[in-house]
């Protein structure tokens, strides 16, 4: 019955008009929007008023009215499936994203352009990104050291002050002084980074690999790729490390080499407001999304040491635009990167050029003759592997619960910042309990500990569950994996595992800057070390069952459960740990880990776009979406711009506050009602935006002859940050002007028919990395608009295919 | 730098004797062990190095056909190799515990050292010493000479002796004397104050031990770290920087007895304040989450709802979604 209903509304849907008509056209927008943001300039009343639609419009708006009143009549039919506000869950899409217009717009403009510019200049071109690519890499690398010297000065400077403050307090008694000053000091210096992070850039909070997988997805995270927040993501980072807190300073580290990808090629920083009039051609979203994945690949390869495990890191997370060429380049940015970091940490290490020391945080190297393996231990990795998985699944699951109480209610920045503290403080008092009651003495003889703590244990020795607790998480993961056998015993080691797991959890999604790769390889290599001797007991001793080797197992399983990735992740443990022969096992590890991780959740990170409500667009459509097809995927009706359009019309659509439409079709403008209005082509608000501030209108162009012509350039200038609608001033006079789009829209925009399947049209985004794709009838008129919104809110959940709803957030 | 597997082992070995529960009976023995082991340790520092001359290391004078390979002269070379190398493993072997390997030996390490020069030396001079070095040293597969020097080069190495030698390994460095001399004073207490209490029945009470050398204890120990912080900011590298093997087993051996034998370092341990303030800590966060589970306003998120056509197939998807 309602088949019958809609099917002969669809030819006469006539499109173009819902606009011109705000107050009727889109009655779907439930009024909350509207108050939500009341201080919006609006054009008042009295300029709708003046309107006067054309005839061609009045019909179109008569058939818009019914349909929207026959979806309205089946709202209020059904049990009504929205209401108006609900609590922030997973299942929602928020409006705060948008996507990146990787499409090139193929206008006259860029053509005239093309033709201008001779072969020669293109070379240019190429050389451009070449230099800028190895711009990218020397900068991460820099940035990459100045994050290790400084953590490195700053911990040593406070493990010396709590270890003097220990030493002194164990002969005379009074250790609860030693605590309050542990977490006292961990506090103060995790509240400054967590103030930061909250008060000034929120983007900057967490791993920041999440965002810029969403970046290279096509998801246009807002504040992303800012000056302001690589420099609250180092600072960040430096402090959050230093506070003490379960996390490493790796993730970060990609999200810094992805905004200064961004910023570099753009030649200017809009934070400083300093151009510098160089790289103008690149600034457009299809260039700065090759680089910043230049970028996130050099990040890579400065925190690991592993310039092909960054690049393979960028091909997982945005491989859908992919070229042998950027490869090639992004290889090349990588590997600067790792030798910068190289050259400079040597000259600081003292031994100029000695390049040995690749990577923030480097494995050691696994070339004993007893770290070999055999064929009887593949089912060992591979059972440690499940292992991996079921704990990496526990953490997520775990994660997520308090994730989505964070988001509940711990929204406003002070609550932030004091969960930070009590976490850091509640870290350090976990950790000196745990010394406290470890009675595991090692002989300080011969062992490499930075700061053995004596604590209880005779003179001469120190606590072993101090390596563990009283260092930074990189330290200690690289003594798991090498010191030798029998510096850990097995109760400490357990006790670490079980402490370090629900610390690091819990600190994960702090609104502070900090990865979680060590924490996750450093509770991995515990109960990978703990594994390893239980297994060495078991076969009372046996030569093969050396527990660094089994600690390095654990690590990748446990990153693997946690995280899901997979190829990259390999190459990355194989280039960090320097030792190619490891790769078959990691590699059977990880595979093992992600199957029986994926069995119950899924990865942390994709888990956390999830909850941020990110219209992501996965690798495939949902299988079963086949029925799905376009004219129910599709938003309609559409705003329309007609070939030559009304500038107060312009005006009027962009400043709609309940719309904020990006891209809008453009068709013909034909005063003949008789012809249809075909499809000509699509314009973006950004291009209205650029041409109503320099007012290129009809008119004017009758008027003065020598006015200066619209070039590429003018689009360029005001890339990345357009300036709002409200901004741009049009008088009452230029309203009835006409605006000639013609020249500027993109003629050739992506069409597809309303029998398109959802799956189809998914693929046509994905691999093109579409912004808007038009859904036509087979007169070519426009029928809806097919966005990525539309897109991913189709998911597979857990009783076959979910809808998504759209949310303010 | 991982130590050599067998140290630890060493040290565990020696641990577990130490540790060896003294009960009642044991306890005199134990007494003695100690004081012993004290004179034994100061008995065995400040002997002289004994130049030791093996007989009959000389290549033996055999008549037999040999091959003319070696000139007289790189014979002589290769014998002087031979006892100087035999001298410095008889002394490293005796030395080995309690180690004294630095102050003993260096004498003989020394003279091996330049022995070994002389033979290679020779390489690029005259073109008869050059055969001499070419036939000591590389002639053939096994390459004894250059195998033993390495190994005693490296031993060297890893006990690291040339920290507490001069620069110009003349002599003990002044740093590694005092220590030493504190280290006498030390074990000369510890003796002197175990005998004066060798007929004392309580075998654990070692208070007039630990009353009486505290200071000098305290003094060695101090000295110890100071000269372990130098040794850090010396080599820049930070990590591996030990001090030469003497001086840490020396007070390796000196902690022990202090801590383990004499069980002179008793720290307090206050559990109950520790416990308070860190149980404090630990209630912050459920104070905190569950305050703000009461009191902070849920987020709320406004819905919208999308222009879209309401088609058949979503509205099954939709009402399966709520029935």
């Amino acid at each position: 019955m309602r088949v019958a209903q809609n099917s002969p509304q669809t030819p006469a849907l006539c499109n173009c008009a819902a606009s011109d008509k705000p107050e009727k056209g889109e009655p779907a927008f439930p009024e909350a929007l509207a108050a939500a943001a009341p201080s919006r300039h609006r054009p008042g009343p009295r300029l709708q008023s003046n309107f006067t639609p054309s005839s061609l419009l009045r019909t179109g708006q008569l058939s818009n009215v019914d349909l929207n009143e026959d979806v309205r009549e089946l709202e209020t039919e059904l049990p009504r499936p929205y209401p108006n506000e609900i609590p922030h869950n997973e299942k929602l899409l928020s409006l705060k994203y948008e996507s990146l217009d990787y499409d090139n717009s193929e206008n006259q403009l860029f053509l005239e352009e093309e033709r201008r510019i001779n072969h020669a200049a293109f070379r240019t071109v190429e050389i451009k990104r070449w230099v800028i690519c190895a711009m990218i890499g020397i900068l991460t690398g820099l940035v990459a050291c100045f994050i290790d010297i400084v953590v490195e000065n700053l911990a040593g400077l406070k493990y010396r002050v709590v270890k003097d403050n220990i030493d002194k307090f164990t002969e005379k008694g009074g250790l609860s002084f030693s605590l309050l000053l542990w977490a006292t000091l961990n506090a103060s210096v995790v509240m400054v980074g967590s103030v930061i992070v909250a008060f000034i850039e929120p983007v900057a909070a967490g791993s920041g690999i999440p965002q810029i997988k969403c970046y290279l997805n096509g998801v246009k995270i807002p504040h992303v790729v800012r000056l302001k927040t690589l420099v609250i993501k180092v600072c960040g980072v430096i402090l959050s490390v230093v506070g003490g807190l379960a996390v490493g300073k790796e993730g970060p580290m990609i999200h810094s080499g992805a905004v200064i990808a961004a910023g570099i090629s753009q030649g200017r920083s809009t934070s400083l407001k300093r151009d510098f009039k160089i790289f103008e051609y690149f600034r457009r979203d299809t260039e700065k999304r090759d680089f910043v994945s230049a970028g996130a690949a050099a990040g890579v390869s400065a925190a690991f040491g592993a310039p092909v495990g960054g690049v393979l890191f960028s091909l997982e997370e945005g491989a859908s635009f992919w070229n042998q060429f950027l490869t090639w380049r992004i290889f090349f940015a990588s590997m600067i990167s790792t030798f910068t970091l190289n050259s400079v940490l040597s000259v600081y290490h003292g031994n100029a050029w000695d390049l040995s020391s690749p990577g923030l945080i480097n494995f050691g190297r696994f070339d004993n003759e007893k770290m070999g393996y055999t064929i009887q231990e593949i089912p060992i990795f591979i059972f440690m592997g499940v292992v991996g998985g079921i704990l990496g699944a526990l953490f997520n699951a775990l994660n997520y619960w308090l994730t989505m109480f964070r988001i509940r209610y711990i929204h406003r920045p002070c609550l932030q910042v004091i969960e930070a503290m009590l976490v850091a403080a509640v870290t350090a008092a976990v950790g000196f309990v745990m010394i406290y009651c470890s009675r595991d003495c090692q002989p300080i003889q011969g062992s490499t500990v930075a700061y053995p703590l004596q604590l209880f244990c005779a003179d001469g020795e120190y606590n072993s569950m101090a390596t563990a607790f009283f260092n930074t998480p990189e330290k200690s993961v690289v003594n798991l994996f090498h010191d030798p056998p029998g510096s850990y015993n097995p109760m400490t080691l357990g006790m670490f595992t079980l402490m370090y797991f629900f610390l690091a959890c819990w600190t994960y999604g702090l609104t502070v800057s900090a990865g979680v790769f060590i924490p996750s390889l450093l509770i991995g290599a515990a109960w990978g070390r703990l594994f390893g001797i239980s297994l060495s007991y078991l076969t009372k001793g046996s030569i093969w069952a050396d527990p660094g080797k089994y600690a390095l197992m654990g690590a990748a399983a446990q990153l693997g459960g946690i995280v899901r990735m997979t190829l990259s992740l390999t190459v990355i443990m194989m280039e960090a740990t320097g030792n190619v022969t490891y790769g078959f096992p990691i590699m059977l590890v990880l595979m093992t880990a992600k199957i029986v991780g994926d069995y119950f959740v899924e990865g942390l990170y994709d888990m956390h776009i999830q909850l941020q409500s990110v219209p992501f667009l996965h690798w495939e459509a949902p299988v079963t979406s086949h029925s799905l097809t376009a004219r129910e995927v599709m938003s309609t009706p559409v705003t329309c711009l007609r070939r030559i359009e009304r500038v107060g019309t312009v005006v009027d659509i962009l400043s709609d506050t309940s719309s904020n439409h990006n891209g809008f079709p453009v068709v013909e403008s034909n005063p003949d009602t008789t012809q249809v209005a075909g499809l000509r082509g699509l314009i973006l608000r950004s291009q209205l935006i650029v041409l109503l501030k320099h007012k290129v209108f009809v008119e004017r162009a009758n008027l003065s002859l020598v006015q200066r012509r619209l070039k590429l350039k003018d689009f360029r200038d005001a890339y990345p940050r357009f300036p709002p609608i409200q901004s741009i001033h049009v008088s009452q006079d230029e309203r009835e002007c006409m605006i000639d789009l013609s020249e500027f829209m993109n003629p050739s925009p992506y069409t597809v028919p309303q029998e398109a399947s959802l799956p189809r049209v998914f693929k046509l985004f994905r691999a093109l990395g579409l912004r808007h794709l038009v859904v036509v009838d087979n007169r070519n008129e426009v029928v809806g608009m097919v966005t990525r919104k539309d897109l991913a809110r189709y998911r597979l959940g857990k009783e076959g295919l979910e809808e998504l709803s759209l949310a303010q957030t | 730098m991982a130590p050599p597997p067998g140290f630890h082992l060493l040290l565990l070995l020696l641990l577990l004797v130490l540790l060896l529960p003294p009960g009642p009976a044991a306890g005199l023995q134990a007494l003695g062990e100690a004081a012993e082991m004290a004179a034994g340790l100061r008995a065995g520092l400040p002997e002289l190095e004994l130049e030791l001359e093996l007989p009959g290391l000389e290549l033996p004078e055999l008549p037999e056909l040999e091959p003319p390979e070696l000139e007289p002269e790189c014979r002589r070379l290769l014998a002087a190799f031979a006892e100087g190398s035999a001298a410095l493993s008889g002394c490293l072997a005796r030395r080995a515990r309690p180690v004294r390997l630095c102050q003993a030996c260096r004498g003989q390490y020394r003279s091996l050292l330049g022995r070994y020069r002389d033979i290679a030396r020779a390489l690029g001079n005259s073109s008869e010493s050059h055969n001499c070095a070419k036939s000591i040293l590389t002639s053939d597969r096994l390459q004894i000479v250059v195998t033993l020097s390495e190994f005693f080069n490296e031993t060297w190495e890893t006990a690291n002796c040339a920290n507490c030698l001069k620069n110009n390994s003349e002599g003990l460095s002044n740093s590694t004397v005092e220590f030493l001399d504190l280290f006498n004073k030390s074990l000369t207490c510890f003796e002197h104050n175990l005998q004066g209490q060798a007929v004392d029945v309580s075998p654990n009470n070692y208070t007039e031990v630990c009353k009486n050398c505290n200071g000098t204890y305290k003094m060695l120990n101090d000295l110890y770290n100071n000269l372990q912080k130098l040794n850090r900011h010396g080599s820049e590298s930070g990590h591996s920087a030990h001090l030469c093997i003497d001086v840490e087993d020396a007070m390796n051996i000196t902690r022990k007895l202090w801590s383990r034998t004499f069980n002179c370092s008793v720290p307090c341990s206050d559990t109950v304040p520790v416990i308070a303030v860190s149980s404090f800590i630990l209630f912050l966060p459920v104070v905190f989450y569950l305050s703000s589970f009461l009191h902070s306003k849920q987020k709320k998120r406004i819905l919208i709802l999308p222009k879209r056509i309401q088609s058949n197939a979503s509205l099954v998807n939709i009402q399966e979604k709520y029935s």
